[in-house]
Protein backbone atom coordinates (compact mmCIF):
# COMPACT_ATOMS: atom_id res chain seq x y z
CA UNK A 1 0.00 0.00 0.00
CA UNK A 2 1.11 3.55 -0.66
CA UNK A 3 0.07 7.13 -0.04
CA UNK A 4 -2.43 6.56 -2.85
CA UNK A 5 -4.02 3.72 -0.93
CA UNK A 6 -3.32 1.23 -3.69
CA UNK A 7 -0.49 -0.70 -5.27
CA UNK A 8 2.80 1.15 -5.66
CA UNK A 9 3.70 2.71 -8.98
CA UNK A 10 6.38 0.06 -9.51
CA UNK A 11 3.79 -2.69 -8.96
CA UNK A 12 1.36 -1.12 -11.41
CA UNK A 13 4.09 -0.64 -14.02
CA UNK A 14 5.07 -4.31 -13.64
CA UNK A 15 1.44 -5.37 -14.15
CA UNK A 16 1.09 -3.29 -17.30
CA UNK A 17 4.39 -4.59 -18.70
CA UNK A 18 3.21 -8.09 -17.85
CA UNK A 19 0.27 -7.64 -20.22
CA UNK A 20 -2.41 -6.21 -17.91
CA UNK A 21 -3.32 -3.26 -20.14
CA UNK A 22 -6.26 -2.23 -17.93
CA UNK A 23 -3.89 -1.57 -15.02
CA UNK A 24 -2.71 1.52 -16.90
CA UNK A 25 -6.05 3.03 -15.85
CA UNK A 26 -4.70 3.13 -12.28
CA UNK A 27 -1.83 5.32 -13.44
CA UNK A 28 -4.22 7.58 -15.33
CA UNK A 29 -6.55 8.04 -12.35
CA UNK A 30 -3.62 8.59 -10.02
CA UNK A 31 -1.80 11.27 -12.02
CA UNK A 32 -4.25 12.73 -14.52
CA UNK A 33 -5.54 15.52 -12.21
CA UNK A 34 -2.05 16.90 -11.50
CA UNK A 35 -0.89 16.47 -15.10
CA UNK A 36 -4.04 18.19 -16.39
CA UNK A 37 -3.56 21.08 -13.98
CA UNK A 38 0.08 21.44 -15.01
CA UNK A 39 -0.80 21.35 -18.72
CA UNK A 40 -3.68 23.78 -18.23
CA UNK A 41 -1.40 26.27 -16.46
CA UNK A 42 1.22 25.84 -19.18
CA UNK A 43 -1.16 26.13 -22.13
CA UNK A 44 -3.94 28.30 -20.66
CA UNK A 45 -6.54 26.21 -22.44
CA UNK A 46 -8.44 23.18 -21.14
CA UNK A 47 -8.87 21.50 -24.53
CA UNK A 48 -5.23 21.90 -25.50
CA UNK A 49 -4.23 20.67 -22.03
CA UNK A 50 -6.43 17.58 -22.41
CA UNK A 51 -4.80 16.88 -25.77
CA UNK A 52 -1.31 17.26 -24.31
CA UNK A 53 -2.07 14.98 -21.35
CA UNK A 54 -3.78 12.34 -23.51
CA UNK A 55 -0.89 12.31 -25.97
CA UNK A 56 1.58 12.17 -23.10
CA UNK A 57 -0.17 9.25 -21.41
CA UNK A 58 -0.36 7.25 -24.65
CA UNK A 59 3.34 7.89 -25.20
CA UNK A 60 4.04 6.93 -21.60
CA UNK A 61 2.29 3.62 -22.23
CA UNK A 62 4.28 3.06 -25.39
CA UNK A 63 7.54 3.79 -23.59
CA UNK A 64 6.70 2.19 -20.27
CA UNK A 65 9.38 -0.47 -20.66
CA UNK A 66 11.89 2.38 -20.93
CA UNK A 67 10.92 3.85 -17.54
CA UNK A 68 14.05 2.83 -15.68
CA UNK A 69 12.86 3.94 -12.25
CA UNK A 70 9.15 3.07 -11.95
CA UNK A 71 9.18 4.34 -8.37
CA UNK A 72 9.75 7.80 -9.90
CA UNK A 73 6.91 7.39 -12.36
CA UNK A 74 5.36 10.73 -11.40
CA UNK A 75 8.45 12.71 -12.40
CA UNK A 76 8.75 10.69 -15.61
CA UNK A 77 5.12 11.43 -16.54
CA UNK A 78 5.59 15.14 -15.90
CA UNK A 79 8.61 15.10 -18.21
CA UNK A 80 6.60 13.53 -21.02
CA UNK A 81 3.65 15.89 -20.58
CA UNK A 82 6.00 18.90 -20.30
CA UNK A 83 7.46 17.91 -23.67
CA UNK A 84 3.98 17.61 -25.16
CA UNK A 85 3.17 21.09 -23.82
CA UNK A 86 6.31 22.46 -25.46
CA UNK A 87 5.22 20.94 -28.77
CA UNK A 88 1.78 22.53 -28.41
CA UNK A 89 3.33 25.89 -27.55
CA UNK A 90 5.65 25.66 -30.55
CA UNK A 91 2.71 24.96 -32.84
CA UNK A 92 0.69 27.70 -31.19
CA UNK A 93 3.43 30.26 -31.73
CA UNK A 94 3.15 29.45 -35.42
CA UNK A 95 -0.59 30.02 -35.24
CA UNK A 96 0.08 33.26 -33.30
CA UNK A 97 -2.55 32.76 -30.62
CA UNK A 98 -1.84 34.70 -27.43
CA UNK A 99 -1.94 32.66 -24.21
CA UNK A 100 -3.46 35.45 -22.18
CA UNK A 101 -6.41 35.64 -24.57
CA UNK A 102 -7.60 32.38 -23.07
CA UNK A 103 -10.42 32.60 -20.52
CA UNK A 104 -9.52 31.89 -16.88
CA UNK A 105 -9.55 28.26 -15.85
CA UNK A 106 -11.87 28.39 -12.86
CA UNK A 107 -12.27 25.54 -10.41
CA UNK A 108 -15.91 24.77 -11.04
CA UNK A 109 -19.03 26.87 -11.37
CA UNK A 110 -18.49 30.50 -10.46
CA UNK A 111 -20.86 32.02 -7.95
CA UNK A 112 -21.17 35.60 -6.81
CA UNK A 113 -19.08 34.82 -3.75
CA UNK A 114 -16.33 33.46 -5.94
CA UNK A 115 -16.20 36.49 -8.21
CA UNK A 116 -13.27 38.09 -6.43
CA UNK A 117 -11.37 34.84 -6.37
CA UNK A 118 -12.02 34.17 -10.06
CA UNK A 119 -10.91 37.69 -10.90
CA UNK A 120 -7.67 37.22 -9.02
CA UNK A 121 -7.19 33.86 -10.70
CA UNK A 122 -7.62 35.54 -14.09
CA UNK A 123 -5.06 38.15 -13.10
CA UNK A 124 -2.58 35.46 -12.06
CA UNK A 125 -3.19 33.38 -15.16
CA UNK A 126 -2.65 36.45 -17.31
CA UNK A 127 0.63 37.20 -15.52
CA UNK A 128 1.64 33.55 -15.80
CA UNK A 129 0.80 33.52 -19.51
CA UNK A 130 2.98 36.55 -20.16
CA UNK A 131 6.02 34.80 -18.69
CA UNK A 132 8.44 33.10 -21.07
CA UNK A 133 7.59 29.41 -21.36
CA UNK A 134 10.59 28.17 -19.39
CA UNK A 135 9.89 30.50 -16.44
CA UNK A 136 6.20 29.58 -16.43
CA UNK A 137 7.14 25.90 -16.47
CA UNK A 138 9.57 26.33 -13.57
CA UNK A 139 7.08 28.27 -11.44
CA UNK A 140 4.21 25.83 -12.07
CA UNK A 141 6.33 22.77 -11.33
CA UNK A 142 7.65 24.34 -8.13
CA UNK A 143 4.64 26.11 -6.68
CA UNK A 144 1.60 24.55 -8.32
CA UNK A 145 2.75 20.94 -8.56
CA UNK A 146 4.99 21.07 -5.49
CA UNK A 147 8.03 19.40 -7.05
CA UNK A 148 11.43 19.73 -5.44
CA UNK A 149 14.23 21.35 -7.43
CA UNK A 150 15.78 17.89 -7.82
CA UNK A 151 12.55 16.54 -9.32
CA UNK A 152 12.23 19.61 -11.52
CA UNK A 153 15.73 18.96 -12.81
CA UNK A 154 14.71 15.41 -13.71
CA UNK A 155 11.60 16.71 -15.49
CA UNK A 156 13.22 19.51 -17.47
CA UNK A 157 16.81 18.34 -17.84
CA UNK A 158 17.98 21.73 -16.56
CA UNK A 159 20.47 22.39 -13.76
CA UNK A 160 19.11 23.35 -10.36
CA UNK A 161 20.69 26.87 -10.27
CA UNK A 162 19.07 27.58 -13.65
CA UNK A 163 15.69 26.43 -12.38
CA UNK A 164 16.04 28.49 -9.19
CA UNK A 165 16.77 31.58 -11.24
CA UNK A 166 13.70 30.96 -13.42
CA UNK A 167 11.47 30.46 -10.38
CA UNK A 168 12.85 33.64 -8.79
CA UNK A 169 12.16 35.69 -11.93
CA UNK A 170 8.65 34.25 -12.19
CA UNK A 171 7.92 35.12 -8.57
CA UNK A 172 9.05 38.69 -9.16
CA UNK A 173 6.78 39.02 -12.19
CA UNK A 174 3.76 37.57 -10.37
CA UNK A 175 4.31 39.71 -7.31
CA UNK A 176 4.58 42.79 -9.52
CA UNK A 177 1.25 41.85 -11.16
CA UNK A 178 -0.40 41.40 -7.76
CA UNK A 179 0.92 44.76 -6.56
CA UNK A 180 -0.31 46.53 -9.71
CA UNK A 181 -3.84 45.40 -8.99
CA UNK A 182 -3.98 47.04 -5.57
CA UNK B 1 13.85 43.46 -7.64
CA UNK B 2 12.57 41.20 -4.89
CA UNK B 3 14.38 41.04 -1.58
CA UNK B 4 16.52 37.87 -1.71
CA UNK B 5 15.26 36.85 1.74
CA UNK B 6 11.77 36.41 0.29
CA UNK B 7 13.19 33.99 -2.28
CA UNK B 8 15.05 32.14 0.47
CA UNK B 9 11.87 31.71 2.52
CA UNK B 10 9.94 30.48 -0.51
CA UNK B 11 12.77 28.04 -1.27
CA UNK B 12 12.62 26.74 2.31
CA UNK B 13 16.07 28.06 3.14
CA UNK B 14 14.94 30.61 5.73
CA UNK B 15 12.05 30.67 8.23
CA UNK B 16 9.40 33.28 7.55
CA UNK B 17 9.84 34.54 11.10
CA UNK B 18 13.21 35.93 10.00
CA UNK B 19 11.45 38.49 7.80
CA UNK B 20 10.11 41.94 8.66
CA UNK B 21 6.29 42.22 8.32
CA UNK B 22 6.31 43.85 4.86
CA UNK B 23 8.43 41.04 3.41
CA UNK B 24 6.39 38.36 5.20
CA UNK B 25 3.37 39.89 3.47
CA UNK B 26 5.03 39.37 0.07
CA UNK B 27 5.62 35.72 0.97
CA UNK B 28 1.99 35.32 1.99
CA UNK B 29 0.74 36.91 -1.23
CA UNK B 30 2.87 34.64 -3.40
CA UNK B 31 1.88 31.55 -1.41
CA UNK B 32 -1.76 32.56 -1.74
CA UNK B 33 -1.31 33.03 -5.49
CA UNK B 34 0.27 29.59 -5.79
CA UNK B 35 -2.54 28.03 -3.78
CA UNK B 36 -5.11 29.64 -6.08
CA UNK B 37 -3.32 28.35 -9.15
CA UNK B 38 -2.98 24.92 -7.55
CA UNK B 39 -6.72 24.27 -7.46
CA UNK B 40 -7.04 21.23 -9.67
CA UNK B 41 -9.55 21.28 -12.48
CA UNK B 42 -12.31 18.71 -12.23
CA UNK B 43 -11.17 15.25 -13.28
CA UNK B 44 -11.93 14.56 -16.90
CA UNK B 45 -13.39 11.05 -17.18
CA UNK B 46 -13.43 11.35 -20.96
CA UNK B 47 -9.66 11.69 -20.95
CA UNK B 48 -9.18 8.31 -19.28
CA UNK B 49 -11.61 6.71 -21.72
CA UNK B 50 -9.82 8.34 -24.64
CA UNK B 51 -6.37 7.18 -23.52
CA UNK B 52 -7.51 3.65 -22.70
CA UNK B 53 -9.23 3.35 -26.08
CA UNK B 54 -6.00 4.32 -27.82
CA UNK B 55 -4.01 1.90 -25.68
CA UNK B 56 -6.39 -1.01 -26.18
CA UNK B 57 -6.24 -0.42 -29.91
CA UNK B 58 -2.50 -0.96 -29.69
CA UNK B 59 -2.58 -3.78 -27.15
CA UNK B 60 -0.25 -6.57 -28.28
CA UNK B 61 -1.63 -9.96 -29.22
CA UNK B 62 -0.55 -13.15 -27.46
CA UNK B 63 2.19 -13.93 -30.01
CA UNK B 64 3.74 -10.50 -29.66
CA UNK B 65 3.51 -10.73 -25.87
CA UNK B 66 5.46 -14.00 -25.98
CA UNK B 67 8.06 -12.32 -28.21
CA UNK B 68 8.24 -9.38 -25.80
CA UNK B 69 8.70 -11.76 -22.89
CA UNK B 70 11.47 -13.55 -24.75
CA UNK B 71 13.19 -10.30 -25.76
CA UNK B 72 12.92 -8.51 -22.41
CA UNK B 73 16.08 -8.46 -20.28
CA UNK B 74 15.90 -10.82 -17.27
CA UNK B 75 18.31 -11.50 -14.49
CA UNK B 76 19.66 -15.05 -14.26
CA UNK B 77 21.99 -16.80 -11.86
CA UNK B 78 24.63 -19.05 -13.35
CA UNK B 79 26.36 -21.84 -11.51
CA UNK B 80 28.96 -23.77 -13.42
CA UNK B 81 31.32 -26.71 -13.10
CA UNK B 82 34.85 -25.86 -14.41
CA UNK B 83 35.24 -29.19 -16.28
CA UNK B 84 32.08 -28.69 -18.32
CA UNK B 85 32.89 -25.02 -18.83
CA UNK B 86 36.21 -25.90 -20.48
CA UNK B 87 34.39 -28.26 -22.81
CA UNK B 88 31.89 -25.54 -23.76
CA UNK B 89 34.73 -23.09 -24.41
CA UNK B 90 36.37 -25.64 -26.72
CA UNK B 91 33.16 -26.03 -28.73
CA UNK B 92 32.74 -22.26 -29.06
CA UNK B 93 36.39 -21.93 -30.17
CA UNK B 94 35.85 -24.56 -32.85
CA UNK B 95 32.79 -22.76 -34.16
CA UNK B 96 34.64 -19.43 -34.18
CA UNK B 97 37.68 -20.84 -35.99
CA UNK B 98 35.70 -22.76 -38.62
CA UNK B 99 32.62 -20.66 -39.28
CA UNK B 100 29.94 -21.80 -41.62
CA UNK B 101 28.98 -19.55 -44.52
CA UNK B 102 26.81 -16.68 -43.25
CA UNK B 103 23.55 -17.00 -45.14
CA UNK B 104 21.97 -13.77 -43.74
CA UNK B 105 18.42 -13.61 -42.48
CA UNK B 106 16.03 -16.20 -43.87
CA UNK B 107 12.77 -14.57 -44.88
CA UNK B 108 9.46 -16.32 -44.93
CA UNK B 109 7.35 -15.90 -48.03
CA UNK B 110 5.10 -13.43 -46.24
CA UNK B 111 7.95 -11.27 -44.98
CA UNK B 112 9.94 -8.47 -46.55
CA UNK B 113 12.72 -6.03 -45.74
CA UNK B 114 11.80 -2.50 -44.66
CA UNK B 115 14.50 0.10 -45.29
CA UNK B 116 14.31 3.02 -42.87
CA UNK B 117 16.40 6.05 -43.87
CA UNK B 118 16.25 9.43 -42.17
CA UNK B 119 18.41 12.53 -42.00
CA UNK B 120 18.95 13.85 -38.46
CA UNK B 121 22.25 15.77 -38.35
CA UNK B 122 23.60 16.06 -34.81
CA UNK B 123 21.33 13.36 -33.37
CA UNK B 124 22.90 11.11 -30.75
CA UNK B 125 20.56 8.22 -31.52
CA UNK B 126 17.67 7.43 -33.81
CA UNK B 127 15.27 4.53 -33.26
CA UNK B 128 12.20 3.48 -35.13
CA UNK B 129 9.07 2.18 -33.43
CA UNK B 130 5.74 1.30 -34.87
CA UNK B 131 2.76 -0.96 -35.07
CA UNK B 132 5.15 -3.85 -35.86
CA UNK B 133 6.68 -3.77 -32.36
CA UNK B 134 3.85 -2.26 -30.34
CA UNK B 135 5.52 1.17 -30.47
CA UNK B 136 8.34 0.21 -28.16
CA UNK B 137 11.27 2.59 -28.40
CA UNK B 138 14.82 1.36 -27.95
CA UNK B 139 14.36 -1.92 -29.84
CA UNK B 140 15.17 -1.03 -33.45
CA UNK B 141 18.16 1.28 -33.81
CA UNK B 142 19.17 3.17 -36.94
CA UNK B 143 22.91 3.60 -37.54
CA UNK B 144 25.00 6.43 -38.90
CA UNK B 145 28.38 4.76 -39.24
CA UNK B 146 29.95 7.51 -41.37
CA UNK B 147 28.54 10.33 -39.19
CA UNK B 148 27.02 12.20 -42.13
CA UNK B 149 23.69 12.65 -40.35
CA UNK B 150 21.93 10.01 -42.46
CA UNK B 151 20.63 7.15 -40.29
CA UNK B 152 19.66 3.74 -41.70
CA UNK B 153 18.21 0.42 -40.63
CA UNK B 154 16.97 -2.61 -42.53
CA UNK B 155 14.34 -4.63 -40.69
CA UNK B 156 12.58 -7.86 -41.57
CA UNK B 157 8.85 -7.27 -41.14
CA UNK B 158 5.66 -9.08 -42.03
CA UNK B 159 4.49 -8.00 -45.47
CA UNK B 160 1.84 -5.33 -45.47
CA UNK B 161 1.29 -1.88 -44.12
CA UNK B 162 2.90 -0.64 -40.89
CA UNK B 163 2.65 2.64 -39.00
CA UNK B 164 5.88 4.01 -37.57
CA UNK B 165 7.72 7.02 -36.18
CA UNK B 166 11.34 7.87 -35.54
CA UNK B 167 12.55 8.58 -32.00
CA UNK B 168 15.43 11.02 -31.96
CA UNK B 169 17.75 11.05 -28.93
CA UNK B 170 15.42 8.72 -27.07
CA UNK B 171 12.60 11.18 -26.56
CA UNK B 172 11.59 13.22 -29.61
CA UNK B 173 9.00 11.38 -31.74
CA UNK B 174 9.19 12.51 -35.34
CA UNK B 175 7.19 11.45 -38.38
CA UNK B 176 9.29 10.41 -41.37
CA UNK B 177 9.27 13.44 -43.71
CA UNK B 178 10.04 11.10 -46.60
CA UNK B 179 7.29 8.58 -45.87
CA UNK B 180 4.92 10.05 -48.43
CA UNK B 181 1.93 8.49 -46.69
CA UNK B 182 0.63 9.24 -43.23
CA UNK B 183 -2.27 8.29 -40.99
CA UNK B 184 -3.80 10.25 -38.10
CA UNK B 185 -2.85 8.81 -34.72
CA UNK B 186 -6.10 10.00 -33.12
CA UNK B 187 -4.35 12.67 -31.09
CA UNK B 188 -3.91 15.41 -33.63
CA UNK B 189 -0.66 14.13 -35.09
CA UNK B 190 0.26 11.72 -37.83
CA UNK B 191 2.17 8.46 -37.99
CA UNK B 192 4.15 7.55 -41.08
CA UNK B 193 3.13 4.57 -43.19
CA UNK B 194 5.35 2.01 -44.86
CA UNK B 195 4.29 -0.81 -47.13
CA UNK B 196 6.50 -3.88 -46.98
CA UNK B 197 6.42 -6.07 -50.08
CA UNK B 198 6.56 -9.83 -49.52
CA UNK B 199 9.63 -11.76 -50.62
CA UNK B 200 7.47 -14.06 -52.71
CA UNK B 201 5.02 -12.10 -54.86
Amino acid sequence: MTEHGGPSDAEVVARVLGGDVEAFGIIIRRYEPGLSRFAARMLGDRDAAADAVAEGLVRAYRHLAGCREPERLRTWLYRIVANRCKSHLARRSLADVALDDAPPIADGADTEARYERTEQLALLEGALARLPDEKREAFVLKHVEGLSYEEMSAVTGERIPTLKMRVHRAREALLAALKERV
Amino acid sequence: MMDPRVQQVLDGELPVTALPPELADEVARLEGAAALLAVAPAADARLEARVMAAIRRRAPGPVLRVLQWLSAPRSVTLRFRPVWSLAVVAVFAAVALFPADEPGPVLAADEGVAQFVARFPGARSVDVAGSFNDWRAGEVHLRDDDHDGVWRAAVVLPAGEHEYMFIVDGERWVADPLAGRYVADGFGRENSLIFVRPLAP
